[in-house]
């Protein structure tokens, strides 16, 4: 997963939990904070009356009489006074019922006892406790869509800014890690950040291109001066033997004992000669020109090397679509590529084995060829080493010197085509070579 | 046939002058572009043979300056080097051929031949062999009046061995010469077997061939 969808979903999820707590504890909340409120505005309104009972006298409000009530019109709030009998001094908010003109209600009831004049009173305020409740829904609901808005709102700065924030990551990643051929030829520019995290690892990252690129050029130049170096001394010593195979003295046996010198020479001037050629591809040395032709190409392979099926009697079937691929290449390098591919083909196929070369463009225009030999397989922990110099799979002779795929591979890298590889073991091997639009 | 050999390694040019000297070559030595400056003033060589890396200079300015002095001579640049740019402004610069290092000096001589077949008009392009007559520039083989047809291989491995007659060429000398680079080391040598064989049968309709022979682990020879 990204980091950038990661970051996202962390934030959406950790606000969404955020806002679920909060929607599940709000009717408490609110219950709360309603009846905190209630208490507090019986006090007041106590407070008031007091005070008026104080400058006014207690017959402000009894005018004569034994005690003083009165109530709203619907009965939500009372207020009572009356002298008090019960001789407690009572200073109390709780919930009680009461009996208004035949209905029984609840209220929140304040209790208050006080003297006056020498006379004990009790002070009564009531709130009813529907009334109390009565705003708590839409409370709930308008705390509900302004926290909803407010997160949207959040969520929404969250992720543009997450992406201004990592978008140098993107950057790294598609100039340092995707897309980049290699050999780096060109040194990498650094991304522009103020992340010094990014920083950090974008020049790491250059730094890290620059010493591969370093120490590829080294091998490289090793690989083409030692080859190169070696062919000297080859030449000698195979035009010294050549001489001395020509000798008219020579005993039969001492010819052999140079042919069989001369065989190991060979080897060792094929090793060097196919190392000096993979450099010299990778230090593109060899031309391109427009309108190579693989299937032209291969006909001319097959031509060349038609006479190696005869001996295992293998049978070669060739099926082309319709239609002519062309690309910008290297003919020879290209006749190379096949010429190596097919020699495998034969070379580990069995007694009366076949190859069938076909070809197909994918939707995406891309061509195929595919190579398929019912030779002896390739394990499938070799094929990802197939490639690699000097590695022999499934050899059970000596042939070859593990080469000529690591060619095929400079080739396909030098000219930008993909070879994918399948394989059964004892059954065969198809080489499939994708020639990218 | 007068040759130059401009060669820095001495052990080469040493074995490149017994080999050619064994074919009736007459052969200078020069191992600096000094030297074969000096040579190429004084001597007229028909061939000329140059290294590409000597100690005093690029065998290519040789090239150039050579041709001033001996413009009827065949060049062939002999190098280690062997990329394309070099091939290329060799044979630019008047060169006749190329060989890399490390070449067969069978090639060599099959290369100058053609050169002196082609440049110098030389006619020895009919050979009697036994009672056939084989004719190098039409690529064919006559016993009488009839044509005996060869493949295209098969008549380059004939002629290869005609023009190295009376000397054992091996199998993998003999392939690499038909395959040049392609060549498959033990693998091609049994074709060379396959094609000597059809060598063999095609002529003996008409006459006996004792005169090509098995040269028992080595490889074959005409003798002649």
């Amino acid at each position: 997963m990204k980091l950038s969808s990661k970051l996202v979903y962390f934030i959406t999820g950790s606000k969404l939990i955020v806002v679920l707590l909060f929607v599940l504890s709000l009717p408490f909340l609110v219950q709360q904070i309603a009846s905190e409120y209630t208490n507090y505005s019986l006090r007041e309104q106590r407070k008031e009356v007091i005070s008026v009972i104080q400058k006014k006298g207690i017959d402000y409000y009894l005018q004569g009489d034994d005690s003083y009530g009165s109530y709203t019109l619907l009965k939500e709030e009372y207020i009572a006074l009356e002298p008090d009998t019960n001789g407690q001094r009572l200073d109390t908010i709780k919930n009680a019922q009461r009996i208004i003109e035949q209905d029984t209600l609840n209220y929140r009831v304040l209790n208050y006892s006080f003297k006056m004049n020498g006379k004990p009173y009790l002070l009564e305020i009531g709130k009813a406790t529907a009334s109390i409740n009565q705003y708590n829904k839409p409370l709930q609901r308008i705390a509900l869509y302004v926290l909803m808005g407010l997160i949207a709102i959040t969520i929404l700065i969250d992720l543009v800014f997450t992406r201004i924030l990592i978008r140098p990551l993107g950057k790294i990643i598609a100039s340092k890690l995707i897309n980049r051929k290699f050999p780096f030829k060109d040194h990498a520019k650094p991304v522009k950040t103020s992340t010094d995290d990014f920083k950090y690892l974008d020049e790491s990252l250059i730094v890290l291109m620059d010493q591969i690129n370093e120490d590829f050029e080294k091998e490289r130049e090793f690989t083409a001066n030692a080859s190169h170096e070696l062919m000297t001394p080859i030449s000698i010593l195979q035009n010294k033997m050549e001489n001395m195979l020509a000798e008219d003295q020579l005993t039969d046996e001492l010819a052999l004992r140079i042919v069989e010198m001369m065989k190991t020479l060979d080897r060792l001037k094929k090793i060097s000669a196919s190392l000096l050629f993979i450099s010299r591809i990778e230090n593109e040395q060899f031309a391109k020109t427009a309108g190579v032709v693989p299937r032209e190409v291969i006909a001319e392979v097959i031509k060349e090397i038609s006479h190696r099926l005869e001996d295992k009697n293998i049978k070669l079937e060739v099926r082309f679509s319709d239609g002519i691929f062309s690309f910008k290449a290297n003919y020879d390098l290209i006749f190379q590529l096949f010429y190596n591919v097919i020699n495998n083909a034969i070379k580990y196929n069995k007694e009366n084995g076949s190859i069938v070369i076909s070809d197909e463009s994918d939707a995406k225009g891309n061509y195929k060829v595919l190579i398929k030999d019912t030779g002896i397989g390739i394990e499938q922990s070799e094929l990802g080493f197939i490639f690699d110099r000097f590695r022999k799979t499934n050899l059970t002779e000596n042939v070859g010197y593990g080469l000529g795929l690591s060619i095929v591979k400079s080739i396909a890298e030098y000219h930008g085509i993909k070879m994918q590889v399948t394989s059964v073991i004892r059954e065969g091997t198809c080489f499939t070579i994708v020639f990218s639009k | 046939m007068k040759v130059l050999i401009v060669e820095d390694e001495k052990l080469l040019a040493a074995e490149v002058e017994t080999f050619l000297k064994k074919a009736f070559y007459v052969c200078d030595l020069a191992h600096t572009i000094a030297e074969a400056t000096e040579q190429i003033e004084i001597n007229t060589y028909d061939f000329i043979l140059i290294d590409l890396g000597l100690p005093d200079g690029d065998g290519l300015n040789l090239l150039s300056k050579a041709k001033k002095y001996n413009s009827e001579a065949a060049y062939i640049i002999l190098t280690a080097r062997g990329n394309l740019e070099d091939r290329i402004t060799g044979l630019d610069l008047g060169a006749d051929d190329y060989l890399a290092k490390p070449f067969s000096l069978l090639e060599l001589q099959s290369r100058m031949q053609a050169i002196a077949r082609r440049k110098f008009n030389l006619n020895e392009d009919l050979v009697q062999l036994g009672v056939f007559m084989i004719d190098l520039q039409k690529r064919f083989v006559l016993f009488n009046e009839q044509q005996i047809e060869l493949s295209r291989k098969e008549f380059d491995l004939f002629s290869y061995l005609l023009l190295h007659k009376n000397r054992v060429l091996t199998r993998m000398q003999l392939s690499e010469h038909i395959w040049g680079t392609f060549a498959d080391d033990d693998y091609d040598s049994n074709y060379i077997d396959a094609h000597i064989k059809n060598i063999r049968k095609k002529l003996n309709v008409w006459g006996p061939t004792e005169w090509l022979e098995t040269v028992r682990g080595v490889g074959y020879r005409i003798r002649k």
